[in-house]
Protein backbone atom coordinates (compact mmCIF):
# COMPACT_ATOMS: atom_id res chain seq x y z
CA UNK A 1 0.00 0.00 0.00
CA UNK A 2 1.25 3.45 -0.84
CA UNK A 3 1.53 5.57 2.25
CA UNK A 4 -0.21 8.90 2.61
CA UNK A 5 3.12 10.71 2.65
CA UNK A 6 4.35 9.27 -0.63
CA UNK A 7 1.02 9.91 -2.32
CA UNK A 8 1.06 13.46 -1.05
CA UNK A 9 4.65 13.88 -2.25
CA UNK A 10 3.53 12.99 -5.79
CA UNK A 11 0.57 15.33 -5.61
CA UNK A 12 2.63 18.21 -4.27
CA UNK A 13 5.24 17.92 -7.00
CA UNK A 14 2.39 18.06 -9.51
CA UNK A 15 0.83 21.09 -7.80
CA UNK A 16 4.18 22.85 -7.70
CA UNK A 17 4.74 22.09 -11.38
CA UNK A 18 1.26 23.40 -12.18
CA UNK A 19 1.95 26.56 -10.21
CA UNK A 20 -0.86 25.96 -7.72
CA UNK A 21 1.53 26.29 -4.77
CA UNK A 22 5.13 27.41 -4.60
CA UNK A 23 8.02 25.09 -3.81
CA UNK A 24 8.52 26.52 -0.30
CA UNK A 25 4.91 25.80 0.66
CA UNK A 26 5.22 22.30 -0.77
CA UNK A 27 8.33 21.63 1.30
CA UNK A 28 6.67 22.99 4.42
CA UNK A 29 3.64 20.72 3.93
CA UNK A 30 5.84 17.68 3.41
CA UNK A 31 7.92 18.44 6.50
CA UNK A 32 4.75 18.77 8.54
CA UNK A 33 3.39 15.46 7.24
CA UNK A 34 6.68 13.67 7.92
CA UNK A 35 6.69 15.02 11.45
CA UNK A 36 3.11 14.02 12.18
CA UNK A 37 2.64 10.81 10.30
CA UNK A 38 2.59 8.09 12.91
CA UNK A 39 1.73 4.45 13.06
CA UNK A 40 2.23 3.97 9.34
CA UNK A 41 3.32 0.41 8.71
CA UNK A 42 6.72 0.59 7.12
CA UNK A 43 8.19 -2.31 5.21
CA UNK A 44 10.70 -2.86 8.00
CA UNK A 45 7.98 -3.02 10.66
CA UNK A 46 6.05 -5.61 8.71
CA UNK A 47 9.15 -7.74 8.19
CA UNK A 48 10.09 -7.45 11.87
CA UNK A 49 6.61 -8.53 13.01
CA UNK A 50 6.58 -11.38 10.50
CA UNK A 51 10.00 -12.51 11.71
CA UNK A 52 8.74 -12.40 15.31
CA UNK A 53 5.67 -14.43 14.40
CA UNK A 54 7.82 -17.01 12.61
CA UNK A 55 10.19 -17.38 15.55
CA UNK A 56 7.19 -17.58 17.87
CA UNK A 57 5.61 -20.28 15.70
CA UNK A 58 8.93 -22.15 15.68
CA UNK A 59 8.90 -22.18 19.48
CA UNK A 60 5.33 -23.47 19.58
CA UNK A 61 5.95 -26.21 17.00
CA UNK A 62 9.19 -27.17 18.74
CA UNK A 63 7.19 -27.72 21.91
CA UNK A 64 4.57 -29.66 20.00
CA UNK A 65 7.17 -32.05 18.60
CA UNK A 66 7.70 -33.42 22.13
CA UNK A 67 11.34 -34.06 21.26
CA UNK A 68 12.73 -36.36 23.91
CA UNK A 69 16.39 -35.78 23.01
CA UNK A 70 16.39 -32.68 25.21
CA UNK A 71 15.26 -33.33 28.78
CA UNK A 72 11.97 -31.62 29.52
CA UNK A 73 13.44 -29.57 32.32
CA UNK A 74 15.98 -28.18 29.84
CA UNK A 75 13.14 -27.33 27.48
CA UNK A 76 11.23 -25.53 30.21
CA UNK A 77 14.43 -23.74 31.22
CA UNK A 78 15.05 -22.61 27.65
CA UNK A 79 11.55 -21.17 27.42
CA UNK A 80 12.00 -19.42 30.79
CA UNK A 81 15.24 -17.93 29.45
CA UNK A 82 13.48 -16.71 26.30
CA UNK A 83 10.70 -15.17 28.40
CA UNK A 84 13.10 -13.38 30.74
CA UNK A 85 15.68 -12.52 28.10
CA UNK A 86 13.10 -11.42 25.57
CA UNK A 87 11.32 -9.01 27.87
CA UNK A 88 14.50 -7.45 29.24
CA UNK A 89 16.31 -7.33 25.89
CA UNK A 90 13.24 -5.72 24.35
CA UNK A 91 13.25 -3.04 27.05
CA UNK A 92 16.95 -2.31 26.48
CA UNK A 93 16.44 -2.17 22.70
CA UNK A 94 13.52 0.20 23.16
CA UNK A 95 15.64 2.51 25.29
CA UNK A 96 18.34 2.48 22.65
CA UNK A 97 15.78 3.67 20.11
CA UNK A 98 15.15 0.40 18.23
CA UNK A 99 11.44 0.50 18.99
CA UNK A 100 10.36 -1.85 16.21
CA UNK A 101 12.90 -4.56 16.98
CA UNK A 102 12.02 -4.21 20.66
CA UNK A 103 8.35 -4.88 19.94
CA UNK A 104 9.29 -7.89 17.78
CA UNK A 105 11.42 -9.34 20.59
CA UNK A 106 8.56 -8.83 23.06
CA UNK A 107 6.25 -10.71 20.70
CA UNK A 108 8.70 -13.62 20.69
CA UNK A 109 8.73 -13.57 24.49
CA UNK A 110 4.90 -13.63 24.51
CA UNK A 111 4.96 -16.65 22.18
CA UNK A 112 7.43 -18.34 24.53
CA UNK A 113 5.00 -17.80 27.42
CA UNK A 114 2.26 -19.53 25.41
CA UNK A 115 4.69 -22.28 24.42
CA UNK A 116 5.63 -22.83 28.06
CA UNK A 117 1.97 -23.24 29.04
CA UNK A 118 1.57 -25.83 26.27
CA UNK A 119 4.78 -27.58 27.32
CA UNK A 120 3.66 -27.86 30.93
CA UNK A 121 0.34 -29.21 29.71
CA UNK A 122 2.29 -31.80 27.76
CA UNK A 123 4.70 -32.62 30.60
CA UNK A 124 1.87 -33.41 32.96
CA UNK A 125 -0.53 -34.81 30.35
CA UNK A 126 -3.12 -32.17 31.10
CA UNK A 127 -6.19 -32.55 28.98
CA UNK A 128 -8.24 -29.97 30.78
CA UNK A 129 -9.66 -26.98 29.07
CA UNK A 130 -7.47 -25.64 26.23
CA UNK A 131 -9.52 -22.48 26.15
CA UNK A 132 -8.43 -21.80 29.73
CA UNK A 133 -4.81 -22.11 28.62
CA UNK A 134 -5.44 -19.59 25.85
CA UNK A 135 -7.04 -17.23 28.35
CA UNK A 136 -4.05 -17.52 30.69
CA UNK A 137 -1.77 -16.82 27.72
CA UNK A 138 -3.92 -13.78 26.93
CA UNK A 139 -3.70 -12.56 30.53
CA UNK A 140 0.09 -12.90 30.61
CA UNK A 141 0.41 -11.05 27.31
CA UNK A 142 -1.98 -8.32 28.46
CA UNK A 143 0.06 -7.86 31.63
CA UNK A 144 3.21 -7.48 29.55
CA UNK A 145 1.43 -5.04 27.24
CA UNK A 146 0.30 -2.89 30.16
CA UNK A 147 3.59 -2.86 32.04
CA UNK A 148 5.75 -2.33 28.96
CA UNK A 149 3.22 -0.03 27.33
CA UNK A 150 3.42 -1.97 24.10
CA UNK A 151 0.90 -1.57 21.27
CA UNK A 152 1.79 -4.79 19.41
CA UNK A 153 1.49 -6.82 22.62
CA UNK A 154 -1.94 -5.28 23.19
CA UNK A 155 -2.94 -6.40 19.71
CA UNK A 156 -1.56 -9.89 20.43
CA UNK A 157 -3.53 -10.11 23.69
CA UNK A 158 -6.66 -8.95 21.86
CA UNK A 159 -6.10 -11.59 19.19
CA UNK A 160 -5.76 -14.27 21.88
CA UNK A 161 -8.91 -13.04 23.62
CA UNK A 162 -10.80 -13.19 20.34
CA UNK A 163 -9.52 -16.68 19.63
CA UNK A 164 -10.54 -17.72 23.14
CA UNK A 165 -14.01 -16.24 22.59
CA UNK A 166 -14.37 -18.05 19.29
CA UNK A 167 -13.03 -21.40 20.52
CA UNK A 168 -15.20 -21.26 23.62
CA UNK A 169 -18.25 -19.88 21.85
CA UNK A 170 -18.40 -22.53 19.14
CA UNK A 171 -17.13 -25.37 21.35
CA UNK A 172 -13.98 -25.70 19.23
CA UNK A 173 -12.35 -28.21 21.57
CA UNK A 174 -15.26 -29.26 23.70
CA UNK A 175 -18.62 -27.88 24.70
CA UNK A 176 -18.48 -25.64 27.76
CA UNK A 177 -20.07 -22.70 29.43
CA UNK A 178 -20.71 -19.68 27.25
CA UNK A 179 -17.78 -17.21 27.52
CA UNK A 180 -19.63 -14.35 29.22
CA UNK A 181 -16.31 -13.43 30.78
CA UNK A 182 -15.40 -11.92 27.42
CA UNK A 183 -17.17 -8.70 28.36
CA UNK A 184 -14.79 -8.21 31.30
CA UNK A 185 -11.77 -9.30 29.26
CA UNK A 186 -12.69 -6.87 26.49
CA UNK A 187 -13.21 -4.02 28.97
CA UNK A 188 -9.78 -4.66 30.50
CA UNK A 189 -8.08 -4.81 27.12
CA UNK A 190 -9.93 -1.68 26.06
CA UNK A 191 -8.46 0.17 29.02
CA UNK A 192 -5.00 -1.21 28.28
CA UNK A 193 -5.32 -0.19 24.64
CA UNK A 194 -5.86 3.43 25.71
CA UNK A 195 -2.80 3.29 27.93
CA UNK A 196 -0.70 1.72 25.16
CA UNK A 197 -2.27 3.96 22.48
CA UNK A 198 -3.10 1.00 20.28
CA UNK A 199 -5.86 1.91 17.85
CA UNK A 200 -5.48 -1.42 16.06
CA UNK A 201 -6.30 -3.31 19.26
CA UNK A 202 -9.43 -1.19 19.73
CA UNK A 203 -10.60 -1.91 16.18
CA UNK A 204 -10.12 -5.62 16.87
CA UNK A 205 -11.96 -5.31 20.17
CA UNK A 206 -14.97 -3.65 18.63
CA UNK A 207 -15.14 -6.32 15.96
CA UNK A 208 -14.79 -9.15 18.45
CA UNK A 209 -17.57 -7.59 20.51
CA UNK A 210 -19.78 -7.96 17.45
CA UNK A 211 -18.57 -11.57 17.22
CA UNK A 212 -19.50 -12.00 20.88
CA UNK A 213 -23.01 -10.74 20.16
CA UNK A 214 -23.31 -13.13 17.22
CA UNK A 215 -22.25 -16.10 19.35
CA UNK A 216 -24.54 -14.93 22.13
CA UNK A 217 -27.45 -14.91 19.72
CA UNK A 218 -26.57 -18.35 18.43
CA UNK A 219 -26.25 -19.70 21.99
CA UNK A 220 -29.45 -18.25 23.41
CA UNK A 221 -31.98 -16.49 21.25
CA UNK A 222 -31.18 -14.68 18.04
CA UNK A 223 -33.99 -12.16 17.77
CA UNK A 224 -33.58 -10.15 21.00
CA UNK A 225 -29.78 -10.14 20.71
CA UNK A 226 -29.87 -9.04 17.06
CA UNK A 227 -32.41 -6.31 17.77
CA UNK A 228 -30.38 -5.00 20.72
CA UNK A 229 -27.16 -5.07 18.70
CA UNK A 230 -28.82 -3.33 15.75
CA UNK A 231 -30.43 -0.67 17.94
CA UNK A 232 -27.18 0.00 19.83
CA UNK A 233 -25.32 0.38 16.55
CA UNK A 234 -27.89 2.80 15.18
CA UNK A 235 -27.74 4.83 18.40
CA UNK A 236 -23.94 4.96 18.41
CA UNK A 237 -23.91 5.77 14.72
CA UNK A 238 -26.28 8.67 15.31
CA UNK A 239 -24.13 9.95 18.18
CA UNK A 240 -21.00 9.59 16.05
CA UNK A 241 -22.58 11.63 13.27
CA UNK A 242 -23.97 14.36 15.52
CA UNK A 243 -21.02 14.63 17.92
CA UNK A 244 -18.09 13.30 15.90
CA UNK A 245 -15.40 15.18 17.81
CA UNK A 246 -16.72 14.44 21.30
CA UNK A 247 -17.19 10.75 20.65
CA UNK A 248 -13.80 10.39 18.98
CA UNK A 249 -12.20 11.87 22.09
CA UNK A 250 -13.82 9.10 24.11
CA UNK A 251 -13.28 6.07 21.89
CA UNK A 252 -10.20 7.06 19.84
CA UNK A 253 -10.99 4.93 16.82
CA UNK A 254 -9.47 7.08 14.06
CA UNK A 255 -12.97 8.38 13.36
CA UNK A 256 -14.03 4.91 12.21
CA UNK A 257 -16.76 4.40 14.81
CA UNK A 258 -19.52 4.82 12.18
CA UNK A 259 -17.91 2.06 10.11
CA UNK A 260 -17.95 -0.30 13.08
CA UNK A 261 -21.55 0.66 13.80
CA UNK A 262 -22.54 -0.10 10.23
CA UNK A 263 -20.76 -3.46 10.41
CA UNK A 264 -22.50 -4.33 13.68
CA UNK A 265 -25.84 -3.22 12.28
CA UNK A 266 -25.40 -5.32 9.14
CA UNK A 267 -24.38 -8.36 11.17
CA UNK A 268 -27.49 -7.88 13.32
CA UNK A 269 -29.72 -7.64 10.25
CA UNK A 270 -28.17 -10.72 8.65
CA UNK A 271 -28.64 -12.61 11.95
CA UNK A 272 -32.28 -11.60 11.99
CA UNK A 273 -32.84 -12.60 8.40
CA UNK A 274 -31.16 -15.97 8.79
CA UNK A 275 -33.20 -16.58 11.93
CA UNK A 276 -36.45 -15.63 10.25
CA UNK A 277 -35.36 -17.44 7.08
CA UNK A 278 -38.06 -18.40 4.66
CA UNK A 279 -40.76 -18.53 7.27
CA UNK A 280 -43.90 -17.15 5.77
CA UNK A 281 -44.83 -13.70 6.95
CA UNK A 282 -43.42 -10.26 6.53
CA UNK A 283 -40.64 -10.49 9.14
CA UNK A 284 -37.94 -11.22 6.59
CA UNK A 285 -39.05 -8.43 4.29
CA UNK A 286 -39.08 -5.95 7.18
CA UNK A 287 -35.57 -6.96 8.25
CA UNK A 288 -34.30 -6.74 4.67
CA UNK A 289 -35.93 -3.33 4.22
CA UNK A 290 -34.35 -2.18 7.48
CA UNK A 291 -30.96 -3.36 6.28
CA UNK A 292 -31.28 -1.50 2.98
CA UNK A 293 -32.54 1.58 4.78
CA UNK A 294 -29.58 1.37 7.17
CA UNK A 295 -27.10 1.09 4.32
CA UNK A 296 -28.69 4.02 2.49
CA UNK A 297 -28.89 6.09 5.64
CA UNK A 298 -25.27 5.38 6.51
CA UNK A 299 -24.09 6.51 3.08
CA UNK A 300 -26.18 9.69 3.19
CA UNK A 301 -25.17 10.60 6.76
CA UNK A 302 -21.51 9.62 6.87
CA UNK A 303 -20.54 8.39 3.40
CA UNK A 304 -19.01 11.64 2.26
CA UNK A 305 -16.41 11.69 5.02
CA UNK A 306 -15.44 8.06 5.00
CA UNK A 307 -14.34 5.97 2.07
CA UNK A 308 -14.16 2.81 4.19
CA UNK A 309 -17.76 3.34 5.29
CA UNK A 310 -18.85 3.57 1.67
CA UNK A 311 -17.05 0.36 0.74
CA UNK A 312 -18.50 -1.49 3.69
CA UNK A 313 -21.93 -0.20 2.67
CA UNK A 314 -21.44 -1.50 -0.87
CA UNK A 315 -20.32 -4.86 0.45
CA UNK A 316 -23.31 -4.97 2.78
CA UNK A 317 -25.56 -4.02 -0.11
CA UNK A 318 -24.24 -6.90 -2.22
CA UNK A 319 -24.57 -9.38 0.66
CA UNK A 320 -28.10 -8.20 1.34
CA UNK A 321 -29.05 -8.61 -2.33
CA UNK A 322 -27.73 -12.18 -2.31
CA UNK A 323 -29.56 -12.94 0.92
CA UNK A 324 -32.84 -11.56 -0.32
CA UNK A 325 -32.39 -13.37 -3.59
CA UNK A 326 -31.60 -16.70 -2.00
CA UNK A 327 -34.63 -16.57 0.27
CA UNK A 328 -37.26 -14.95 -1.89
CA UNK A 329 -36.52 -15.84 -5.48
CA UNK A 330 -33.91 -18.57 -5.25
CA UNK A 331 -36.43 -21.32 -4.90
CA UNK A 332 -38.26 -20.41 -8.07
CA UNK A 333 -35.49 -20.16 -10.63
CA UNK A 334 -33.07 -22.64 -12.15
CA UNK A 335 -29.33 -22.28 -12.59
CA UNK A 336 -29.58 -20.16 -15.71
CA UNK A 337 -31.97 -17.92 -13.92
CA UNK A 338 -29.53 -17.65 -11.04
CA UNK A 339 -26.71 -16.52 -13.33
CA UNK A 340 -28.98 -14.02 -15.03
CA UNK A 341 -30.20 -12.69 -11.72
CA UNK A 342 -26.66 -12.57 -10.31
CA UNK A 343 -25.48 -10.66 -13.38
CA UNK A 344 -28.34 -8.20 -13.09
CA UNK A 345 -27.81 -7.75 -9.35
CA UNK A 346 -24.09 -7.16 -9.85
CA UNK A 347 -24.85 -4.65 -12.59
CA UNK A 348 -27.33 -2.91 -10.34
CA UNK A 349 -24.77 -2.80 -7.52
CA UNK A 350 -22.14 -1.37 -9.87
CA UNK A 351 -24.60 1.29 -11.05
CA UNK A 352 -25.42 2.31 -7.49
CA UNK A 353 -21.75 2.46 -6.51
CA UNK A 354 -20.79 4.50 -9.56
CA UNK A 355 -23.58 7.03 -8.95
CA UNK A 356 -22.75 7.42 -5.28
CA UNK A 357 -19.02 7.73 -5.85
CA UNK A 358 -19.64 10.36 -8.53
CA UNK A 359 -21.94 12.38 -6.30
CA UNK A 360 -19.57 12.19 -3.36
CA UNK A 361 -16.56 13.17 -5.45
CA UNK A 362 -18.33 16.42 -6.25
CA UNK A 363 -18.16 19.27 -3.76
CA UNK A 364 -21.49 19.90 -2.07
CA UNK A 365 -23.78 22.27 -3.93
CA UNK A 366 -22.13 21.79 -7.32
CA UNK A 367 -24.43 20.56 -10.07
CA UNK A 368 -23.67 17.44 -12.06
CA UNK A 369 -22.87 19.39 -15.22
CA UNK A 370 -20.46 21.65 -13.39
CA UNK A 371 -18.71 18.64 -11.95
CA UNK A 372 -18.03 17.33 -15.40
CA UNK B 1 7.43 7.83 27.59
CA UNK B 2 8.78 5.64 30.32
CA UNK B 3 12.19 6.39 31.71
CA UNK B 4 14.98 3.90 31.20
CA UNK B 5 15.15 2.36 34.63
CA UNK B 6 11.40 1.99 34.93
CA UNK B 7 11.03 0.22 31.60
CA UNK B 8 13.74 -2.33 32.41
CA UNK B 9 12.16 -2.80 35.83
CA UNK B 10 8.76 -3.33 34.21
CA UNK B 11 10.30 -5.92 31.86
CA UNK B 12 11.82 -7.77 34.81
CA UNK B 13 8.46 -7.67 36.57
CA UNK B 14 6.67 -9.14 33.54
CA UNK B 15 9.25 -11.91 33.22
CA UNK B 16 9.05 -12.62 36.95
CA UNK B 17 5.25 -12.74 36.93
CA UNK B 18 5.07 -15.03 33.89
CA UNK B 19 7.85 -17.37 35.02
CA UNK B 20 6.47 -17.34 38.56
CA UNK B 21 3.06 -18.39 37.32
CA UNK B 22 4.52 -21.18 35.17
CA UNK B 23 6.68 -22.42 38.06
CA UNK B 24 3.61 -22.43 40.30
CA UNK B 25 1.83 -24.61 37.72
CA UNK B 26 4.76 -27.03 37.64
CA UNK B 27 5.11 -27.09 41.43
CA UNK B 28 1.41 -27.87 41.87
CA UNK B 29 1.54 -30.79 39.47
CA UNK B 30 4.80 -32.12 40.91
CA UNK B 31 3.26 -31.97 44.40
CA UNK B 32 0.36 -34.18 43.30
CA UNK B 33 2.82 -36.63 41.74
CA UNK B 34 4.92 -36.66 44.93
CA UNK B 35 2.21 -36.77 47.58
CA UNK B 36 -0.92 -37.98 45.83
CA UNK B 37 -2.51 -41.33 46.52
CA UNK B 38 -1.79 -43.83 43.75
CA UNK B 39 -4.67 -45.50 41.94
CA UNK B 40 -4.60 -47.89 38.98
CA UNK B 41 -7.22 -47.20 36.33
CA UNK B 42 -8.25 -49.29 33.36
CA UNK B 43 -8.25 -47.62 29.95
CA UNK B 44 -9.21 -48.24 26.37
CA UNK B 45 -7.99 -46.06 23.50
CA UNK B 46 -9.73 -43.52 21.31
CA UNK B 47 -7.54 -41.72 18.71
CA UNK B 48 -4.32 -39.70 18.77
CA UNK B 49 -2.75 -36.40 17.58
CA UNK B 50 -3.10 -32.80 18.57
CA UNK B 51 -1.65 -30.10 16.37
CA UNK B 52 -0.22 -27.89 19.06
CA UNK B 53 0.78 -30.47 21.62
CA UNK B 54 2.30 -33.30 19.62
CA UNK B 55 1.56 -36.98 19.67
CA UNK B 56 -0.69 -38.31 22.34
CA UNK B 57 -2.89 -41.26 23.02
CA UNK B 58 -6.41 -40.48 24.05
CA UNK B 59 -7.45 -42.54 26.99
CA UNK B 60 -10.97 -43.73 27.57
CA UNK B 61 -11.18 -44.58 31.26
CA UNK B 62 -13.41 -47.28 32.56
CA UNK B 63 -14.44 -44.89 35.35
CA UNK B 64 -15.51 -42.36 32.72
CA UNK B 65 -19.01 -43.81 32.84
CA UNK B 66 -20.53 -43.18 36.24
CA UNK B 67 -23.97 -44.79 36.75
CA UNK B 68 -26.55 -42.28 37.89
CA UNK B 69 -27.66 -44.57 40.74
CA UNK B 70 -24.20 -44.05 42.31
CA UNK B 71 -24.68 -40.28 42.53
CA UNK B 72 -25.75 -39.63 46.12
CA UNK B 73 -27.15 -36.16 45.56
CA UNK B 74 -28.59 -36.45 42.04
CA UNK B 75 -31.07 -33.55 41.88
CA UNK B 76 -34.62 -34.84 42.13
CA UNK B 77 -36.94 -33.57 39.45
CA UNK B 78 -34.13 -32.71 37.02
CA UNK B 79 -33.95 -34.72 33.81
CA UNK B 80 -30.46 -33.79 32.62
CA UNK B 81 -27.22 -32.67 34.27
CA UNK B 82 -26.01 -29.11 34.45
CA UNK B 83 -22.32 -28.54 33.82
CA UNK B 84 -20.79 -29.16 37.24
CA UNK B 85 -17.94 -30.55 39.28
CA UNK B 86 -18.38 -34.14 40.35
CA UNK B 87 -16.47 -36.14 42.96
CA UNK B 88 -16.28 -39.85 42.29
CA UNK B 89 -15.30 -42.11 45.16
CA UNK B 90 -12.97 -44.85 43.93
CA UNK B 91 -12.30 -48.12 45.67
CA UNK B 92 -9.72 -50.78 44.90
CA UNK B 93 -11.04 -54.05 43.47
CA UNK B 94 -9.49 -57.51 43.76
CA UNK B 95 -7.88 -57.26 40.28
CA UNK B 96 -5.91 -54.19 41.40
CA UNK B 97 -7.91 -51.66 39.37
CA UNK B 98 -9.86 -48.87 41.07
CA UNK B 99 -13.51 -48.40 40.23
CA UNK B 100 -16.33 -46.01 41.13
CA UNK B 101 -18.14 -46.78 44.40
CA UNK B 102 -20.26 -43.67 44.71
CA UNK B 103 -20.33 -40.09 43.47
CA UNK B 104 -21.43 -36.66 44.52
CA UNK B 105 -22.16 -33.52 42.51
CA UNK B 106 -20.65 -30.12 43.39
CA UNK B 107 -19.06 -31.18 46.72
CA UNK B 108 -17.23 -34.30 47.95
CA UNK B 109 -19.42 -37.04 49.49
CA UNK B 110 -20.33 -36.30 53.10
CA UNK B 111 -18.83 -39.52 54.47
CA UNK B 112 -15.02 -39.37 54.56
CA UNK B 113 -13.29 -41.93 52.33
CA UNK B 114 -12.44 -45.17 54.15
CA UNK B 115 -9.20 -47.13 53.81
CA UNK B 116 -8.62 -48.19 50.20
CA UNK B 117 -10.85 -45.37 48.97
CA UNK B 118 -10.20 -41.97 47.43
CA UNK B 119 -12.25 -39.17 45.89
CA UNK B 120 -11.29 -38.09 42.36
CA UNK B 121 -12.58 -34.80 41.01
CA UNK B 122 -13.97 -34.48 37.49
CA UNK B 123 -16.40 -32.44 35.46
CA UNK B 124 -19.70 -33.56 34.12
CA UNK B 125 -20.94 -31.75 31.04
CA UNK B 126 -24.40 -30.36 30.58
CA UNK B 127 -27.11 -32.56 29.17
CA UNK B 128 -26.47 -36.10 30.42
CA UNK B 129 -29.70 -37.80 31.23
CA UNK B 130 -30.34 -38.46 34.94
CA UNK B 131 -32.51 -41.54 34.57
CA UNK B 132 -31.54 -44.06 37.29
CA UNK B 133 -30.60 -46.74 34.75
CA UNK B 134 -28.31 -44.47 32.70
CA UNK B 135 -24.84 -43.13 33.38
CA UNK B 136 -23.12 -39.76 33.05
CA UNK B 137 -19.80 -39.14 31.33
CA UNK B 138 -17.12 -37.64 33.56
CA UNK B 139 -14.01 -35.78 32.36
CA UNK B 140 -11.15 -36.07 34.84
CA UNK B 141 -8.75 -33.93 32.79
CA UNK B 142 -6.36 -36.85 32.33
CA UNK B 143 -7.58 -38.34 29.08
CA UNK B 144 -4.42 -37.64 27.10
CA UNK B 145 -1.09 -39.33 27.32
CA UNK B 146 1.66 -37.55 25.37
CA UNK B 147 4.19 -39.95 23.91
CA UNK B 148 7.41 -39.24 22.01
CA UNK B 149 6.64 -38.26 18.42
CA UNK B 150 5.68 -41.27 16.31
CA UNK B 151 5.01 -43.70 19.16
CA UNK B 152 1.30 -42.92 19.54
CA UNK B 153 -0.04 -45.18 16.80
CA UNK B 154 1.86 -48.28 17.96
CA UNK B 155 0.66 -47.93 21.54
CA UNK B 156 -2.85 -47.31 20.39
CA UNK B 157 -2.80 -50.44 18.21
CA UNK B 158 -1.59 -52.51 21.19
CA UNK B 159 -4.29 -51.02 23.35
CA UNK B 160 -6.97 -52.41 21.09
CA UNK B 161 -5.79 -55.93 21.86
CA UNK B 162 -5.31 -55.96 25.62
CA UNK B 163 -6.18 -53.83 28.63
CA UNK B 164 -3.85 -50.96 29.44
CA UNK B 165 -3.60 -49.18 32.72
CA UNK B 166 -2.89 -45.70 33.97
CA UNK B 167 -1.28 -45.21 37.32
CA UNK B 168 -2.61 -41.88 38.55
CA UNK B 169 -1.88 -39.81 41.63
CA UNK B 170 -4.84 -38.12 43.31
CA UNK B 171 -4.14 -34.88 45.14
CA UNK B 172 -5.79 -33.81 48.37
CA UNK B 173 -8.44 -31.78 46.48
CA UNK B 174 -9.22 -34.69 44.15
CA UNK B 175 -7.15 -33.48 41.20
CA UNK B 176 -5.81 -36.43 39.23
CA UNK B 177 -2.39 -36.55 37.66
CA UNK B 178 -1.03 -39.28 35.37
CA UNK B 179 1.99 -41.05 36.83
CA UNK B 180 2.62 -43.95 34.49
CA UNK B 181 1.26 -45.76 31.46
CA UNK B 182 1.11 -49.54 31.86
CA UNK B 183 0.71 -52.30 29.31
CA UNK B 184 -0.84 -54.95 31.53
CA UNK B 185 1.70 -55.35 34.32
CA UNK B 186 4.57 -53.74 32.40
CA UNK B 187 5.32 -50.02 32.87
CA UNK B 188 5.72 -48.39 29.42
CA UNK B 189 6.39 -44.81 30.49
CA UNK B 190 6.65 -43.41 33.92
CA UNK B 191 6.68 -39.75 34.75
CA UNK B 192 9.50 -37.90 36.48
CA UNK B 193 8.47 -35.19 38.91
CA UNK B 194 9.73 -32.46 36.60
Amino acid sequence: MVSYASRLRRDISRWVAAGLIDAATGDAILRDVDAHERGALSFGTILAVMAALLVGAAILVFVAANWEAIPRLARVGTLFLIIAGGHVAGAVLKLRGDAIIAEAVWLVAAAAFGGAIALIGQMYHLSGDETEAVLVWCAGTALAAALLRSGPLTVAATGLATFWLFARGVGFWRPGDFPHLFVAVAAGLWAISHWTESVVARHFLVMSTVLYATLLGAEYEVTPVAITLGALCVLLFGLAVVFPGELERVVHLDGLLPVHCLLGFLVAMVMLQIEIGDESGSGFAVAAALAFAGIGGAIVLAGRESRSLRWLAYLGFAVELCLVYSVMIGSMLGTAGFFLAAGLLLGLTALVIIRIERNIGRPAGMSEEAAR
Amino acid sequence: MMTGKRLVLAACLVALAQIGFLSWMIAGRAAILRNGLEVLLRVEPIDPRDLLRGDYVRLGYEIRQVPVRLIENAPAGEFVTEEDVIYVRLGRDADGYWRARSASLAAPPTRAPGPGEVDIRGRVAQGWTLRPDSSVNVDYGIDRYYVPEGAGKAIEADMRERPFGILAAIGADGTAQIKALLDGERILFSEPLY
